[in-house]
């Protein structure tokens, strides 16, 4: 093939696919020395052409009857099928053979149509038309995009490639990868049909959470190489499976908190430690995952001296108030080295001033603050009633009221309360079950990860976000 | 009746009587602290040394609050004697007006383990010859005397439940000891009951006074105390009774009523600790009165000063009554 007529040919082979329409066909008829070779062309669901060709020899065609009868000329037009096309591109790569030119004339008269010349097979110009056809749909990245506001997550599309696109284009995406699930992140490609999205193609992968600039490329019509991640693997889920393992909400936000520790530091030692050495772990995990927008409180309080005698009694001690953790931490040692206190004569025994630390807690606690704030008790006395009662538990001396002062602190916008206690549940005091209404942890199984998720301080290590993640912003 | 007040045996006899760990022994220590503090020359005397330097110990330990008496360990016998104020007789003629003689009200008490009387064995440590010596000689303070303190102990008897059960055999042996000297008046014991209900000063027992609106308080009471008259003493028993963790305590009020004269039964709402006061405001405080504390282990101490409530009233009553109706 002469390069003109090379060239002629699939600028007409090129123009006849680009005009296809979603349910167009495209019929091309090689007509050559020993047969023909038909090519049937049309865009499947995502826009993407797609060939079938099959080959006829002359002698298949005409054995019985000979070139004369007409059951050979029903034979080819047959095979070629030219009426059922939306458009017909007829290729001579024989000019001078009777049995091509009686074929061609066959198809003329049924289907006219612009015959082109041809020195060589059709079928590397079909194929290279098809790799460099332009898009006729855009291609799209399948994303979560965050609602930080409200938490909301909605699954969407980040489009990679416009319609028209050609093949060797790449197109940049800032994405976020969390934790996925079993298949680990899935980066799937839809093309749109109206509103309703089409599944391209999904590749996924174990990817460590983090931001990532994904790098997208068109390599043909139908495949998109990504690259900028770890290599990915054919994922075999359905549209439907991705849609439904796509969650609604974010985890619980990880933003700025207000972390007051409360810990009762009367008791045998061993306890006293143990309690100061769980706030220590709380304060540390929190302070590694919230960076610079966590706060820390520390109180610590001990038990009611009912002896007037004995000169007094050691007040609730705030022994630190909104600070960044590394101050709370040293003064938390501070209160390590120190030790229990409040123990034995005076101090009463069986319950301790966790009335008193509430009050002290909520006459602290600036009422605009919109900072989320956690209250965390650590102890297992329960609190001195405001007046006598059947408890036996002699009242608080200033007299606080325990209940109404949960009730206050718990009343704050954004305040949540939790709890670590050294008692199982059915033994501990009611009071224990409101201060850990939002979470309520055993001294001796504390998980502190998990603790902090439920509290919305920190994302829960089992919600897995299977989708690129695409803030709002971004 | 005896002239010289310090000779001589007492006019009426007094037996204390309750489970163990009722709170006899408080109930003897406070009666000493609230005589004190009376200006009535009332006072009480141990009729030997042992039973002295008991209620000496008894009588220091409470009122320092450091050491809470304990409940009865140990078999032991003691008595006292509660002597009056002497009373001036009436000039005769042109006889010279001369004192009469202090009333004089023998008090004994027989401080022993649970048990005594019931027909199981009583570890004691000091082997069955003891027992038997014991049950003889506080059968015999109760044949002899014709006054009786029943110490029921509402706390007591909603957690454990017994009092019945220290109630009823002794009862029925005296009973067969009366009837056997002749001594039955009417098929009923001739003996003077004062039943007292005691730690008024637990808010389990003020509560329910409370809630049966039987509280009252006298104006004359400079800490404004509430208090249980005499009259509706009774119907707290009653009420404390329902909730008897054995649901025997019914029973109790029945055996005092087949075995005594109800004119001769008067209940006393007691506390030996009386309740918390603030030693700079000096008033009952509705909201705070535990005067107990508790310290680690299950020891108790008292939290302020004694103020003991209804203690004498139950033996005055019954020097009276026994005073009114003659030496036995």
């Amino acid at each position: 093939m002469s390069e003109p007529d090379k060239a002629l040919l699939r600028k007409a082979v090129a123009r006849a696919v680009a005009g296809l329409t979603a349910t167009g066909r495209l019929t091309i008829v090689e007509v050559a020395a020993d047969g023909m070779t038909v090519f049937r062309i049309h865009r499947d669901d995502n826009g993407r052409p797609r060939c079938h060709y099959w080959s006829s020899s002359w002698g298949d065609l005409t054995s019985e009857q000979g070139w004369e009868h007409e059951s050979s000329r029903q034979a080819v037009l047959r095979a070629a099928d030219p009426l059922s096309a939306d458009e017909v591109v007829l290729v001579c790569s024989f000019p001078d053979g009777a049995e091509a030119n009686r074929a061609l004339g066959w198809l003329s008269e049924a289907r006219p149509a612009t015959v082109f010349p041809s020195n060589g097979p059709v079928i590397a110009i079909v194929e290279d038309v098809l790799a460099t056809d332009p898009l006729s749909r855009s291609y799209d990245l399948v994303v979560l995009r965050a609602d930080h506001a409200s938490g909301r997550l909605r699954l969407g599309s980040k489009q990679l490639f416009p319609i028209g696109t050609l093949p060797g284009t790449r197109a940049e995406v800032a994405v976020r990868c969390e934790p996925g699930d079993e298949y680990g992140t899935a980066f799937a490609v839809v093309t749109w049909q109206g509103r309703e999205p089409r599944l391209l193609s999904v590749h996924s992968a174990r990817i460590t959470p983090g931001r990532y600039l994904l790098t997208a490329e068109l390599v043909r019509p139908g495949k998109v190489r990504f690259t900028g991640v770890p290599e990915l693997t054919r994922d075999p889920r359905g549209w439907s499976d991705l849609v439904a393992a796509a969650p609604s909400q974010l985890p619980p936000q990880a933003g700025p908190a207000h972390l007051i520790c409360a810990v009762e530091v009367c008791g045998p030692d061993a306890k006293v430690e143990e309690r100061l050495s769980r706030v220590r772990q709380m304060v540390s995990h929190l302070s590694a995952e919230l960076a610079g927008l966590l706060r820390v409180s520390l109180v610590a309080y001990g038990a009611h001296s009912y002896d007037v005698r004995a000169g007094g009694e050691h007040p609730v001690e705030v022994a630190a108030w909104q600070v960044a953790p590394e101050r709370a931490l040293a003064a938390l040692e501070r209160l390590e080295d120190r030790g229990a206190i409040t123990e034995g004569y005076p101090y009463y025994p069986h319950a301790a001033q966790l009335e008193d630390m509430l009050d002290a807690v909520a006459r602290r606690l600036p009422t605009s603050d919109q900072v989320r704030t956690v209250l965390l008790t650590v102890g297992d006395r329960p609190p001195h009633p405001a007046r006598t009662n059947r408890s036996l538990i002699l009242p608080c001396p200033r007299p606080h009221d325990w209940r109404s002062l949960v009730d206050r602190v718990q009343s704050r916008p954004d305040t949540v309360l939790a709890a670590i206690c050294d008692r199982q549940d059915a033994s501990a005091h009611p009071a224990w079950r409101r201060l850990g209404a939002n979470a309520l942890a055993h001294l001796d199984a504390l998980d502190v990860r998990g603790l902090a998720a439920d509290l919305g301080l920190a994302a829960p290590a089992t919600l897995p976000i299977p989708f690129p993640l695409l803030d709002e912003t971004e | 009746m005896q002239s010289d007040p310090a000779s001589g045996p007492p006019a009426h006899d007094i037996a204390m009587w309750g489970a163990p760990g009722s709170g006899k022994t408080t109930l003897l220590a406070a009666l000493n602290i609230a005589l004190m503090r009376r200006k009535d020359d009332w006072k009480i005397i141990g009729s030997d040394a042992a039973s002295s330097d008991y209620l000496i110990e008894r009588t220091n330990a409470l009122s320092s609050g450091k050491i809470f008496p304990e409940a009865s360990q140990s078999l032991e016998h003691y008595r006292w004697t509660l002597v009056g104020p002497a009373e001036r007789q009436e000039r005769r003629w042109l006889r010279r007006a001369r004192p009469a003689p202090p009333l004089k009200i023998g008090i004994s008490m027989v401080d022993a383990p649970g048990g005594l009387f019931s027909a199981g064995p009583v570890h004691t440590g000091n082997g069955s010859r003891v027992v038997d010596d014991l049950r003889q000689r506080l059968m015999d303070n109760l044949v002899k005397s014709r006054g009786l303190v029943f110490l029921f102990d509402p706390i007591r008897e909603f957690e454990l439940g017994d009092a019945f059960d220290h109630l009823h055999p002794p009862l029925t042996r005296l009973a067969e000891k009366m009837l056997e000297i002749g001594e039955l008046r009417d098929g009923m014991l001739p003996h003077h009951v004062a039943v007292c209900i005691t730690k008024f000063d637990d808010p389990r027992v003020l509560e329910t006074a409370e809630k049966l609106h039987l509280l009252d308080s006298s104006p004359d009471d400079e800490y404004g105390f509430p208090r249980v008259s005499s009259e509706d003493a009774r119907d707290l028993f009653r009420a404390l009774c329902e909730v008897s963790a054995s649901g025997n305590a019914d029973m109790v009020v029945n055996a005092l009523d087949q075995f005594f004269h109800r004119t001769r039964v008067e209940f006393f709402v007691t506390s030996s600790i009386g309740f918390y006061v603030r030693p700079h405001t000096k008033t009952f405080d509705r909201n705070d009165y535990q005067n107990l504390l508790p310290e680690a282990g299950k020891e108790l101490r008292i939290r302020g000063q004694v103020h003991p409530i209804n203690v004498v009233e139950p033996m005055l009553w019954l020097g009276r009554r026994l005073a009114g109706g003659g030496p036995r």
